[in-house]
């Protein structure tokens, strides 16, 4: 992984509920690199989902900037190398950023396939049959091509957030932000998730990772990042974090998660 | 009183069917244009209420670009002018008879401010009542239809948004594709409610001459000296009306219930 490569840029971002009295982000910098797998852990609420979600401005922060291509997306607009001023449209962005949720969010009312073309032929104006195929080759790649056309409700957890997966994947993005991704999953149907998101890592996929999962973190985390009370308080590779952690609350934290 | 329901008044009621047929016909055709009327000054009135134009959002910040401390200052700033216009407009609309809002329309609006062109649909419809009727109806229940249809939006899961978005999807697409769709199911029965209380309502228009099916009922009573058959054949027609509609109704409502069973 080179250095100069900046996917994302996140530069002292913060993020502040009540007038300030509750910092969920504050004063955060981090770079996440094109090929990267960064894993975020730490506590609740100390800040890593309200991270995780502002990369693509699911949450609006305070203050501070963004850059993913070297654009601030929060800003309003931005200015090109030939001097020329652009609006920047968030949507835009966002077709590069894919995004999986703690509880899924497949669209109850549409059947698998039928989630996973939709952005892709509303958005990408993609033809329905191209889309179609694609998402075939993506399900078959998951195991679950047989599944194409029951309704989310009639699926197991694991096999849901295998769906989600393959719908972002259905946009091509650069970046992949997972939100807890197996939180809410039997203790079962973790692994058939996280055999997926191995799989995507291998395969050179840009990965930020916000779980509690710390197997996956030392096992497929190129960076691990350590977050309290709004704030990045060590990071380093997972040899690093765990097995030689220096800041006592990382100590802490992992003496009661390990 | 011994004969006051006898196969005679009925005889008598039905030397009048068509008139009948045309009153049935105007409270259909009443209905329809109401519910059309209706159901898009809803979603017009529910998207109004939901929107977050704040004009004023300057007066929170400071030169400095951060929140000022003044509570008089921030409580401007968070005006809408276009939620508030819409969510005045439904309240005073829920909170007045439906028939004073008739005699206003058919009186007030119609009456002296807009010229109506006169001419007769159907060979029996007259335009200068059945407008101001049908105008009066749809801008009542657009009203309720707003408060059963943004119910509807916010009782979807904010998740659904932001996967929806997530995908690079406009606000609008992710209504029209996401939420919409899922609302719409989650809020059938409510406004299967509603268009039934539309056909039993627009019986209020006869107050206007609208000849719908009340007003033939009351020329059948007048002509004959006879009370309650006439009024029995109308408590039929408008139970036939309403019930399938209903049933309807539910019908789809089953139907897009496909993705919540197993």
């Amino acid at each position: 992984m080179a250095t100069n490569d900046k996917l994302l840029q996140v530069l002292n971002l913060s993020k502040h509920y009540n007038k300030g009295a509750i910092k969920a982000l504050d004063d955060v910098s981090v770079d996440i690199h094109a090929g990267e797998v960064v894993v975020v852990i730490g506590p609740s609420g100390s800040g890593k989902s309200t991270l995780l979600r502002s990369l693509n401005l699911m949450e609006t922060p305070t203050d501070g900037s963004i850059f993913f291509h070297d654009i601030d997306i929060t800003k309003k607009s931005f200015t090109d190398e030939a001097g020329k001023k652009h609006k920047v449209n968030i949507n835009l962005h966002r077709q590069k950023m894919g995004m999986v949720f703690q509880h899924f969010n497949l669209f109850p009312h549409k059947t698998i396939l039928e989630n996973m073309i939709l952005a892709p032929v509303k958005v990408l104006k993609m033809p329905k049959e191209q889309a179609k195929e694609k998402a075939m080759v993506l399900l078959t790649r998951v195991g679950l091509a047989d599944r194409a056309d029951a309704y989310p409700i009639q699926l197991s957890g694991g096999q849901k957030q295998r769906i989600a997966i393959v719908r972002a994947l259905m946009m091509e993005p650069e970046v992949m932000l997972f939100d807890e991704p197996t939180s809410a999953l039997d203790p079962e149907m973790v692994g058939e998730v996280l055999e997926v998101m191995k799989e995507l890592a291998h395969a050179g996929m840009t990965m930020v990772v916000v779980t509690h999962e710390m197997g996956f973190a030392r096992e497929v985390g190129d960076r691990v990042l350590f977050m309290d009370e709004g704030k990045i308080l060590e990071q380093g590779t997972p040899e690093e974090i765990f097995g030689s952690p220096t800041h006592p609350r990382l100590q802490d934290f992992l003496s009661k998660v390990l | 009183m011994n004969n006051f329901i006898t196969a005679n008044g009925f005889e008598k009621t039905f030397r009048y069917i068509k008139l009948i047929e045309q009153g049935i016909f105007t409270t259909v055709m009443l209905a329809v244009f109401t519910v059309v009327i209706g159901f898009i000054l809803g979603i017009l009135l529910a998207v109004m209420r939901m929107t977050d134009i704040r004009p004023l959002r300057f007066l929170a910040y400071g030169r400095n670009g951060r929140i000022r401390n003044n509570p008089v200052l921030i409580a401007i700033s968070k005006f809408n002018p276009v939620s508030f216009l819409a969510t005045a407009y439904v309240e005073i609309l829920r909170s007045t008879p439906v028939l004073v809002q008739i005699l206003i329309i058919y009186h007030g609006v119609f009456g002296k401010l807009i010229e109506l062109p006169s001419f007769t649909l159907f060979g029996y419809l007259k335009s200068n009542r059945f407008i101001p009727g049908v105008v009066a109806l749809g801008m009542n229940s657009g009203a309720y239809l707003c408060e059963i249809i943004r119910s509807g939006i916010q009782s979807i899961d904010g998740g659904q948004n932001e996967a929806a978005r997530s995908l690079g999807m406009t606000k609008t697409q992710t209504l029209v594709h996401i939420i919409l769709p899922q609302a719409i199911k989650n809020i059938l029965p409510a406004i299967a409610n509603e268009f039934v209380v539309i056909i039993k309502e627009s019986s209020i228009t006869y107050t206007i001459g609208v000849q719908d099916l009340m007003f033939a009922v009351t020329a059948v009573q007048g002509a004959n000296y006879i009370v309650m058959e006439p009024l029995l054949v109308a408590t039929a027609v408008y139970f036939c009306l309403c019930f399938p509609t209903s049933k309807i109704i539910a019908y789809f409502e089953r139907r897009m219930s496909r993705g919540d069973k197993r």
